[in-house]
């Protein structure tokens, strides 16, 4: 079977995005029949968890059942993180997915159990609708000139609809994301005034001719009809954390931004929790429960675990996702070891779901996906290679040793990367292993040595 | 318990006689007439929305045109059509200026099912659809027949005679704020004078 050469999707050069560790991830990878594929979706293997993350994920959508507790369980680097992420993209931008740290709770300006309630109503969405104001048209005309003198900007944008037609100034702001978004005569365009987002909906009809090259998302619509600035009806999913901080200050919503919220009062989120219940029964607000995600869950203190148990069994908690990938570990604040570093009582609330280490042909396969979301090309030899390093070492360093060794590669001026760059980085760079070993024959020659106690 | 009657506050400041009404649903509206004449000069309406604080909308007068191209979004330009809304005493007003075609491109119709006026234009220039708010808070019907247009001076004249209801209404306010004038002593209205209206 001949495969066709794979076509790169085309970069968009404006919006840059930066690769992380699980940028690959688009999905859990499962067909209808919630079966796990082998590679799909940027996911590769741990086929049983990932078929008990899609049971989890069907129950979060139908979103009848609170509070559960669902703790991913398995070595450093088999996939805990990547299957959250999964379920993150899987379940869409609408429902509130909140990822968080076990450490991250420790702060000075605020207490444990304050950071995480904010963290459980982050994860509840209250799905609202209200009136935006939008301008909504076709582009007949942009015009945007430069100041000779001082460099700034000025635009005039005429719009139509079927009935009218209005010019418009521009002020800079506008100006920069109609650039940005590359805005031409012909376009059918929203722009919604509050957040001054602009949205392109597509090309006008009247302006589709034959000649045109277009690319494949191309979209043909008519012309809007009515009047250029109107009133829609929106929905849009805020959090219940959203909603405490505008309503707990003064200053409102512009907290939100600073990012400065500090510790909110019961009693306003009493507040909240009745006026959102009531809005539900007016039918203008609808509830999305929502995610949870806290990693390093062992990082958590008894405290914190005695919270959640109570937390867990309101009607209004979300579904709580914890990762570990400790064994028999010490419970933070006791004296005590656990499974997991996680207190029995929770773990019985818990439906565990375990990880296991990845075989070599799914070290490969995941080798390979990293090479094409960083843009890396190798042969097939340096690929086996990385594989039998990742084996024998972990996945995380053989993953990093992958951009290393492409710049290895420009540098002699190949365009793929070979056995001898992938050598060269394991020489450059050592691996846990190998520190470890070297730590051990020459740890005499350290500081503090010889204050063994 | 809240009273389910609007309230009311009235005072003059600068050289205006400002009255501020809230209703029980949240909704306000600050109306600011002349001092003598009791004309509306403009009013603004601000309701109620889920989230955060409501933004105040011009209802009646003229819109602030300020435009300051470093911080501000976009806005229509000033050779566009303007509608503004001025009441005259027995009458409701709307003049869109810088309209400069013939009479004939304009049509105004009025629905009484939607109580809306729509104006459209042939040359596709210039389009509207509103509602007289007056007569919706008051559940009052349009009556697509009355409504008058005329065309002078590139400005679209559209009238509406004011309905009994609320020529009486306007009539009751203006004797008690008269009234009002009287216990004072009959000195004409002055800045910081609190004058109070029963609805």
């Amino acid at each position: 079977m001949i495969q066709a050469p794979k076509v790169q999707d085309m970069k968009d050069l404006t919006r840059m995005e930066r690769i992380g560790a699980h940028s690959h991830i688009r999905g859990l990878g499962l067909d209808d029949s919630l079966e796990a594929r082998q590679v799909s979706q940027g996911m590769v293997g741990q086929m049983e968890a990932r078929r008990s993350a899609g049971v989890i994920l069907n129950m979060i959508k139908e979103g009848k059942i609170a509070g559960r507790a669902i703790l991913i369980a398995g070595q450093p680097g088999t996939g805990k993180t990547a299957i959250a992420m999964g379920m993150a993209k899987a379940l869409g931008d609408d429902t509130p997915f909140t990822m968080m740290a076990g450490s991250e709770i420790f702060s000075l300006e605020m207490s444990k159990t304050e950071a995480l309630t904010q963290a459980l109503r982050r994860s509840i969405g209250v799905r609202i609708k209200e009136e935006a104001e939008i301008i909504e048209g076709e582009v007949v005309e942009i015009e945007i000139e430069r100041s000779v003198t001082s460099g700034a900007k000025a635009g005039k944008l005429i719009l139509k609809t079927t009935e009218m037609e209005t010019v418009y100034d521009l002020g800079a702001k506008m100006i920069e994301q109609l650039q940005r978004e590359k805005v031409v005569a012909g376009d059918v365009i929203t722009i919604d005034k509050a957040s001054s987002k602009i949205s392109k909906l597509g090309r006008s009809f009247a302006r589709a001719s034959d000649y045109d090259a277009m690319g494949a998302q191309a979209r043909f619509v008519q012309c809007p009809e009515g009047e250029l600035e109107k009133r829609k009806e929106v929905v849009h999913t805020v959090t219940l954390h959203e909603i405490d901080v505008i309503n707990s200050r003064a200053q409102g919503f512009l907290a939100l931004f600073a990012g400065d919220t500090g510790e909110i009062r019961s009693e306003v989120r009493e507040q909240i929790d009745q006026r959102v219940a009531e809005w539900r029964e007016e039918g203008k607000a609808e509830i999305v429960p929502g995610v949870l995600f806290i990693d390093e869950v062992h990082m958590l203190d008894i405290e914190c675990f005695s919270f959640l148990n109570r937390a867990m069994e309101s009607d209004a908690a979300p579904i709580i996702i914890m990762a570990t990938n400790r064994g028999f570990a010490q419970i933070r604040g006791t004296k005590y070891r656990g499974a997991h570093g996680v207190p029995i009582d929770l773990l019985d609330r818990s439906l565990i779901i375990m990880t296991r280490p990845y075989t070599e042909e799914e070290i490969r396969s995941i080798l390979k996906i990293r090479c094409e979301e960083e843009d890396v090309e190798m042969t097939e030899e340096a690929l086996d290679l990385l594989t039998t390093i990742g084996l024998d070492t972990s996945l995380r360093y053989s993953i990093q040793l992958i951009t290393t060794s492409s710049l290895v590669a420009r540098k002699r001026k190949a365009s793929e990367v070979d056995v001898p760059d992938v050598r060269r980085v394991y020489s450059l760079f050592i691996d846990l292993k190998r520190s470890q070993q070297y730590l051990k024959e020459y740890e005499s020659e350290y500081m503090f040595s010889e204050v063994q106690g | 318990m809240e009273s389910s009657r609007p309230v009311r506050s009235c005072a003059i400041a600068g050289g205006k006689r400002r009255l501020h009404t809230t209703f029980p649903d949240g909704l306000e509206i600050v109306e600011e007439y002349d001092i003598n004449s009791y004309e509306l000069l403009s009013r603004r309406v601000k309701k109620t929305v889920e989230l955060g604080e409501g933004k105040w909308e011009l209802e009646v007068g003229e819109p602030p045109s300020s435009f300051n191209p470093e911080s501000d979004l976009m806005i229509a330009s000033s050779t566009n059509p303007i509608f503004i809304r001025k009441d005259l005493p027995t009458e409701f007003q709307w003049r869109i200026r810088n309209l400069p075609y013939p009479f004939d491109v304009y049509s105004v119709t009025g629905d009484s099912s939607t109580s809306k006026i729509t104006i459209r234009t042939s040359n596709k220039k210039y389009f509207k659809i509103f509602e007289i708010t007056d007569l919706f808070r008051k559940r009052l019907r349009l009556i697509p027949d009355l409504i008058r247009y005329t065309h002078q001076f590139n400005t679209l004249i559209i009238t509406y005679p004011k309905p009994r209801e609320i020529l009486l209404e306007e009539a009751e306010m203006r004797r008690q704020l008269e009234e009002a004038r009287k216990t004072r002593g009959n000195k004409p209205p002055q800045d910081g004078d609190v004058e109070c209206v029963q609805q």
